[in-house]
């Protein structure tokens, strides 16, 4: 399984995403000769606990998340950030918990874009739209490198490629960047060898810096 | 065709506190070199006239695998335990108008939690022999006939009855598994 990073974009104090930075974000791949291969989509949902009573609210974990991803579109993953797990299920597991009606969707996430090949690179430029509404949540960014599937191993050459990646950007003065976000796997009971859960558990740490994002622009 | 396979495995019966409705089965199968998980959902009979002139039960079932850590991941989203059973012995797998699968095996409970090696049988000397077959809305009706037709083959030696319609233990049930293997020997290869 080749190593990934999940990267997001935080806007500078005072500016939100908009789908200006998206476009210019895609054209800033093709410029590093970045060839557009074909669409991709993740799903994310949020689930709350259908409670019979409020007050048992504190007892249910907060941030329980689904993912669904591109690579693997038979199975589904489970993360509960809070608690340091992440569960990989065949996608059967969805219908069951809409059977069992003790968590429902509370949001639902498309990310979705284009992805380009690059090398022995792959990068995928998403915005993030809630299902709901379509309006743009975000952007993310996928940086694939295909011949290591270890995460050690591949530091060295993932950092030196979002170094460059971050300076043909720079270049177009956007209000804001990217970010790595890197999870403790260990603490997830994941090991060195990358997997899809590692991506999932990346989504999910993503998805808190956002959500924090976009709360600190509210207030 | 008959194939044969042991069968060795926990079936952890769990259900959210308060609510009746959301129970669910986490199956731990034993027999692989690592357990493998299964996350299995029975739902409600179908009910009705139609249902009851059938012979056999006809009932949804969702079925996902799941990584080991299931089990964690359902009690940190409120979910208790609320017994769990060791059922141990042979599947047996037939295509007779149907993918019919026969489990033979005997039901344990364990006297401390997980603890496999203490477990001591519910029904000592009775096995549990069920006969399932998956089916879709369309085609349950001829499903149902095949289940039906496979249990009559076995009459003389085993009565099979319907899930929830008590028709008392049947003294030859031991005898099931040599049925079987004898069925699949000379009638089906």
């Amino acid at each position: 399984m080749p190593i990934k990073w999940v990267l997001h974009w935080q806007p500078n104090a005072g500016h939100t995403v908009s789908s200006q930075i998206l476009a210019e974000v895609s054209q800033c791949v093709e410029s590093i000769n970045g060839v557009k291969e074909g669409k991709w989509k993740a799903t994310l949902s949020f689930y709350r606990p259908v409670l019979k009573e409020q007050a048992n609210a504190a007892e249910f974990p907060r941030d329980f998340l689904g993912i669904s991803l591109p690579e693997q579109p038979s199975k589904y993953y489970f993360v509960l950030r809070g608690q340091r797990l992440v569960l990989e299920a065949d996608s059967t597991i969805q219908t069951i918990m809409e059977k069992l009606q003790s968590y429902k969707t509370r949001v639902a996430l498309n990310f979705e874009g284009f992805q380009y090949q690059l090398g022995d690179f792959q990068l995928r430029v998403g915005k993030v739209v809630s299902i709901q509404s379509e309006s743009l949540r975000g952007i993310v960014m996928e940086m694939e490198y295909r011949p290591i599937s270890s995460w050690e191993k591949s530091h060295k050459i993932m950092g030196e490629f979002f170094d460059i990646w971050q300076e043909a950007l720079s270049k177009r003065s956007l209000p804001g960047h990217f970010v790595h976000m890197e999870p403790n796997f260990g603490e997830f009971g994941l090991s060195g060898q990358y997997t899809l859960q590692h991506t999932a558990v990346q989504y999910a740490t993503i998805m808190l810096q956002m959500i924090a994002t976009a709360q600190s622009v509210r207030n | 065709m008959v194939s044969q396979n042991n069968y060795h495995g926990i079936f952890h019966h769990i259900a959210l506190t308060g609510s009746e409705a959301s129970e669910i089965r986490l199956l731990c199968d034993l027999e692989q070199p690592e357990p493998t998980w299964t996350v299995r959902h029975v739902g409600g009979s179908m009910r009705g006239a139609g249902a009851d002139q059938i012979s056999v039960l006809v009932r949804t079932m969702v079925e996902s695998k799941v990584s080991k850590n299931v089990l964690r991941l359902f009690y940190l989203l409120g979910y208790k335990l609320d017994h769990e059973l060791l059922r141990v012995g042979f599947a047996f797998h037939f295509q007779r108008g149907a993918q019919i699968t026969v489990t033979v095996s005997s039901v344990n409970k364990m006297l401390k939690l997980h603890a496999t090696d203490e477990a001591v049988p519910v029904t000592p000397g009775i096995q549990l022999v069920e006969v399932t077959a998956p089916a879709s809305a369309e085609n349950y009706n001829e499903v149902a006939a095949a289940v039906s037709s496979f249990c009559e083959y076995l009459a003389p030696l085993l009565h099979l009855s319907k899930p929830g319609v008590s028709t008392g233990v049947v003294p030859t049930a031991a005898a099931a598994a040599a049925s079987l293997m004898s069925y699949g020997g000379t009638t089906i290869m």
